[in-house]
């Protein structure tokens, strides 16, 4: 692993997201400054320059993401004043006197401006992501809040990106755990033992059961902790697209702090499902049933007392599927684990076959790799763009690589640190070319 | 250290917290992040809060400046790295090709002598590969840019693929012959031992065997089959004070020179005999040795008898001497391995070299801290398996080339494992992936990404879609002035040119249209529409070319008629071509088809009447509403731009059937909005009058007048307008 590059002086305050564009040519960072810079890639050189900077929102930028370039330059922010906007590139002959909001050419050289399109005002809380949905869902993107709404909006007028329609305000704690016909992955972890194949229905209820102790147990938490105990410092809220386009529209979503990942289908006709819960943490004993918690969880059991703690999920990335048949999603946790699952929905066609097992025809998930290496809050997870290679950030200031390896084994495959090297600085900075800025 | 897996850490510069303090840096509020890029594998890594930022903002100042770290995992191909992968690639497709072949004529190339002629032919394309660059690698010469890897990385590719090649790669029709000396030409080729210095300072001297470098020397030589060096010395014995020895060294000579060879014999029966013979010959100078009285066996120097025995245990064949010898010479556990099937068993078969090479490996195991030892006792053992995981570590280069010529000739398995790809197309892949460090090389990436299957082949349809199309004039005049200006010219040039290709190379359909469908995006962008409408036929877009003929529309709204005209007069060309392929291929929806003819026609309209040519712009608006190529809402409009023609005084443009037409128009559209559907009438012709429905009807009734005025010097002249127009 090498360092190739440095861009000194790119916010005057903490670096909140960054987004590479569909090309890798341009990347777009946001910062607590309320900024939105799009920086250019000289590919001749390497070198990055600022090729346009905003100040995009009244409070801080959560997250920024961009579409698809078939649908033009288009970028969206979410921000903690509560909104979401979304900014188009124009190229700019002419500066007339249309009012567009702000975003004027940082470089005088710079023929396009970024102008607003669209300002989304609908979250009753910070918006703590977006993210565009994949290009053949047409021009949509879902934002999360902490109000713990996923809301999917789908522009209706592509040309002029004006006006964007609220299709789904779904409150992600209520939607059901596992609607029926889909299965908690607690359950499905125990498919191995036949005894606990006739979950069904009840299995569903005891989960909604499990989720009420669960919120109970994450209140009296966080009553026991005056003073550090507010919901959005503990909470996580992210989003991450299906990028495969045969199961129609789905999205991975965690909020709060039951470190729970629901996988969502949206339907633009009927309401939307719970396909699957990625939920690390075995389902507590539900008091209706009387059966133990299934032993083969136990493995990703917290440990002991600390059962019913759990820990928000901060980061989920879903992997783009590329011809496999089955999904990876990774998360990133505040317990410090990256966990890779990897979600097998059904076969198609099974399910007009019926009967012969159940469980054939679900979406189920199981958990390839778990890794603690962070040993503290882990703040992103993120893919490459063939899904071979998940990167995690955490608290221990690095930023570490996970591959998979003959076998289908998951291994580390190095890391990156913002620590000072125990070698001299003087030798590694010969080793690493840093580039002049 | 190897090719891309040199380190597994990299600490960043400068660094945010001091060795130790991760601690204080959490504290500080801070943590960090990153970003993915597509384009390589260059990560965006930055300082990002570790907390709500309304709470952070109470805990600690706003740190100094921030900056963006770029990090990637694998080092680029450069230099003399950059020529290797790229040469080894050609090898790489043309096995493909033949594979491809093989199986589209359903041949088990295993069964096809000529086409497994070929592939060991290529196999030898890559071990030449090796040694070529290893060569190259070795000089001692000036370079524009420095050597990436050294000589002995490309040394170590050498040995192991050509050891490969020996053991998994024979010519066809000589798999079960005995590969002893096969192996110790490996030997000698990469492991050369005695060096030629020793040789030449030993062969300087008047005696010889008083330096104490002689006999092992004279050991090592007969050991590799080095028989002229052998000899050599053994005849400098022949002034050996030793009478003994003298006579001893003479009949040893022709032992070593002449020992029997299987490939010297076209039959096997005739080699048998020969080697019965030549092994009664040791047996004789066996004995005569051990007749050397014990009181002679020594010279001034040494125990010329012990050293002397040694080499006759080795021509006698025996293991516990070879082995003895071995160890006390540094030789390891592959020379034991080759000298076996050249003394100990001299028709040692592939086959039955594994179990050599146990034995001698429990013996002298290899070390483990050498990979190249490693990977070369994988391949002695027939654990194709572990040799890739070795060479995987070593150089992914390697695991790719040997995996898939593995493949096809079935020392690995085909079948995926659970993830769902076969043990080739693992580390094909994983090569890809790091050729994919170097966007420059997307070509090569995706050709081998291409050939692993399903995933492979979606793996780079990601790589495909996201080469840059370098559309941009501005962002580029400097670099391809001229490659741009062929594409604006409506050529397929270009990277465009190049990624249209490679789709249909491999039959990505799907991935050739986004690519079209961003182009033409880019086109709209910077008002390129023609470019733009023939992008999205190409693609097949419908939609889109619905949108760049409403862009071109909202242009006559937004500028008014003569920019308009001008713009549309660059989609002119495409619309012809969409008609003419419209016969043969295309089947745009006609809706979107109607709506281009309309601005088409619309702008030939407003072209005409800017060029005073009344007559042909009035049949221009006749023929928009007779052939019902005016969609309704433009109906207003069209007869507003009419007026100027009903007005002018100095002809006659409609024919009064053709006023009758414009009439009827205007009067349906009044009594459509009295009836309440304003919004489908009227919407364009109130944006183009930028007021809202009572200004366009306001409009409309100097429509209305102007119509009546023409319709009455129509009835006033009879019928019809006359051609000359007319006079007052």
């Amino acid at each position: 692993m090498i360092q190739t590059g440095l861009i000194p002086n790119a916010h005057n305050d903490l670096v909140t997201d960054a987004s590479y564009d569909f090309y890798g040519l341009r990347l777009a960072t946001c910062s607590l400054d309320q900024r939105v810079k799009v920086w250019q890639l000289d590919e001749n050189t390497g070198s990055w320059s600022l090729e346009h900077d905003w100040k995009a929102h009244d409070a801080a930028i959560s997250k920024v993401s961009w579409a698809h370039p078939e649908f033009g330059t288009i970028l969206a922010t979410a921000s903690f004043d509560r909104t979401v906007k979304v900014w188009e590139q124009i190229s700019s002959p002419d500066l007339d006197g249309t009012q567009l909001n702000g975003a004027g050419p940082a470089a005088s050289s710079s023929s396009t401006r970024w102008v607003e399109r669209a300002m989304l005002v609908d979250a009753k809380g910070t918006v703590r992501a977006v993210e565009f949905a994949p290009q053949h869902c047409g021009l949509k993107l879902a934002t999360i809040s902490s109000d713990n709404c996923l809301r999917i909006y789908e522009c209706l007028e592509q040309p002029s990106l004006a006006s964007w329609q609220l299709e789904q305000d779904i409150d992600v704690l209520a939607l059901p755990t596992a609607t029926p016909g889909a299965r908690t992955v607690a359950h499905t972890m125990a498919s191995a033992t036949p005894t606990q194949t006739s979950a069904g229905t009840d299995g569903n209820s005891a989960s909604l059961v499990a989720h009420a102790l669960q919120q109970q147990a994450s209140q009296n938490q966080l009553q026991g902790r005056p003073g550090l105990g507010t919901r959005e410092a503990d909470g996580g809220w992210c989003i991450s697209w299906c990028k495969d386009k045969y199961w129609g529209e789905v999205i991975a979503a965690g909020c709060g702090i039951d470190g729970v990942v629901k996988i969502i289908q949206l339907n633009s006709s009927g309401r939307p499902s719970t396909l699957l819960s990625l939920n690390p943490a075995p389902a507590p004993p539900a008091p209706a049933d009387p059966k133990p918690a299934n032993a083969t969880a136990n493995a990703n059991a917290a440990n002991g007392d600390d059962a019913s703690k759990t820990f928000a999920i901060t980061s989920v990335a879903w992997a783009p599927s590329c011809g496999r048949s089955y999904h990876l999603v990774a998360t990133g946790s505040r317990d410090g684990h990256v966990r890779i699952w990897r979600v097998r929905p059904p076969t198609p066609g099974e399910d007009l076959e019926g009967d012969a097992d159940e469980v054939e025809g679900k979406w189920g998930a199981s958990i390839v790799g778990d890794f603690d290496d962070h040993k503290s809050t882990v703040g992103r997870v993120e893919w490459n763009i063939t899904g071979t290679i998940l990167s995690s950030a955490g608290n221990d200031g690095r930023v570490r690589l996970w591959k998979m390896t003959a076998g289908n084994v998951w291994r580390p495959a190095g890391h990156i640190s913002v620590e000072q090297a125990e070698e001299q600085q003087g030798e590694v900075d010969a080793e690493m070319a840093v580039e002049d800025p | 250290m190897s090719a891309q897996q040199s380190t597994t850490t990299v600490h960043l510069a400068p660094p945010l917290f001091e060795q130790g303090a991760a601690e204080e840096f959490q504290k500080s509020g801070r943590t960090v992040s990153f970003a993915a890029s597509g384009r390589d594998q260059t990560l965006a890594i930055y300082a990002a809060p570790n907390a709500d930022p309304q709470i952070r903002r109470s805990q600690a100042p706003p740190p100094e400046e921030q900056q963006v770290y770029l990090a990637s995992c694998q080092r680029p191909p450069s230099s003399e790295r950059r020529v290797f992968v790229t040469d080894t690639s050609i090898i790489f497709a043309a096995l493909q090709n033949l594979l491809k072949k093989a199986r589209g004529k359903n041949v088990n190339i295993l069964q096809s002598e000529d086409d497994m002629q070929v592939v060991t032919k290529l196999a030898n394309d890559y071990i030449n590969f090796c040694k070529e660059c290893c060569m190259y690698a070795s000089q001692n010469i000036s370079r524009t840019e420095p050597l990436q890897l050294d000589a002995e990385h490309y040394r170590r590719l050498y040995t192991c693929f050509s050891l490969f090649g020996v053991l998994y790669m024979p010519e066809p029709g000589l798999e079960n012959v005995p590969i002893g000396d096969d192996l110790m030409e490996w030997l000698n080729t990469h492991f050369i031992e005695p060096s030629t210095q020793e040789g030449d300072e030993l062969s300087s001297q008047e005696r010889p065997w008083e330096d104490p470098a002689f006999w092992p020397y004279l050991i090592r030589t007969s050991l590799r089959g080095l028989s002229k060096a052998s000899a050599f010395f053994l005849d400098v014995l022949s002034k050996h004070p030793s009478p003994y020895l003298q006579s001893l060294a003479q009949q040893l000579t022709p032992l070593l020179t002449n020992q029997p060879r299987l490939r010297h014999f076209s039959a096997e029966r005739d080699f048998a005999v020969a080697s019965r013979r030549w092994k009664d010959k040791v047996k004789t100078l066996r004995l005569e040795l051990d007749r050397v009285p014990e009181s002679e066996r020594e010279d001034d120097f040494e125990n010329w008898w012990d050293r002397f025995s040694d080499i006759v245990g080795i021509v006698e064949g025996r293991g516990d001497v070879i082995k003895k010898v071995c160890a006390e010479l540094g030789a390891d556990w592959k020379e034991v391995c080759a000298v076996w099937g050249i003394f100990v068993d001299t028709r040692l078969r592939r086959e039955d070299l594994p179990d050599v090479v146990a034995q001698v490996l429990d013996e002298m195991p290899p070390d483990p801290t050498d990979l190249e030892d490693m990977i070369h006792s994988s391949l002695f053992l027939g654990k194709p398996r572990q040799a890739l995981s070795e060479a995987a570590q070593l150089d992914t280069w390697l695991a790719a080339h040997l995996a898939d010529l593995m493949e096809p000739i079935e020392l690995i398995d085909t079948e995926p494992d659970d993830s769902e790809l076969s043990l080739r197309q693992h580390y094909v892949l994983e090569y890809a992936h790091y050729l994919h460090s170097d966007p420059a090389l997307w070509r090569i990436t995706v050709d081998y990404m291409y050939s692993c299957g399903q995933i492979g082949a979606e793996m780079a349809d990601q790589v495909l879609m996201r080469v840059p199309l370098h559309l941009q004039t501005s962002r580029n005049a400097a670099a391809s002035a001229e490659e741009t200006a062929r594409i604006r010219d409506g050529q397929l040039a270009g990277v465009l040119k190049l990624v249209n290709e490679t789709c249909y190379e491999y039959q990505r359909e799907e991935i050739r249209r986004m690519v079209c469908r961003i182009a033409a995006q880019t086109f709209i962008q910077e008002g390129e529409y023609g470019l733009a409408v023939s992008y999205c036929t190409s693609a097949e877009d419908w939609p889109g070319l619905g949108r760049v003929i409403d862009l071109v529309l909202e242009e006559y709204i937004a500028q008014g008629p003569a920019n308009f005209a001008s713009l549309v007069a660059k989609i002119a060309p495409s619309l012809h071509n969409i008609r003419t392929d419209a016969a043969t291929k295309l089947r745009a929806p006609a809706v979107f088809l109607h709506r281009l003819q309309f601005a088409v026609r619309f702008a030939e309209f407003h072209h005409r009447r800017a060029h005073a040519d009344g007559q042909s712009a009035a049949a221009d608006v006749v023929a928009m509403f007779r052939e019902e190529i005016a969609p309704r809402s433009w109906w207003a409009v069209l007869l507003c731009d009419a007026v100027e023609l009903l007005q002018c005084n100095d002809a006659m443009f409609f024919s009064s059937s053709d006023a009758c037409l414009l009439i009827q128009k205007l009067e349906e559209t009044h009594l459509r909005v009295a009836q309440g559907s304003g919004d489908d009438y009227l919407t364009v012709l109130s944006r183009v009058v930028k007021g809202g429905e009572k200004h366009a009807l306001q409009r409309l009734q100097t429509v209305r007048l102007s119509l009546a005025r023409y319709y009455a010097r129509c009835g006033a002249i009879g019928v019809g307008g006359r051609p000359s127009g007319w006079y007052h």
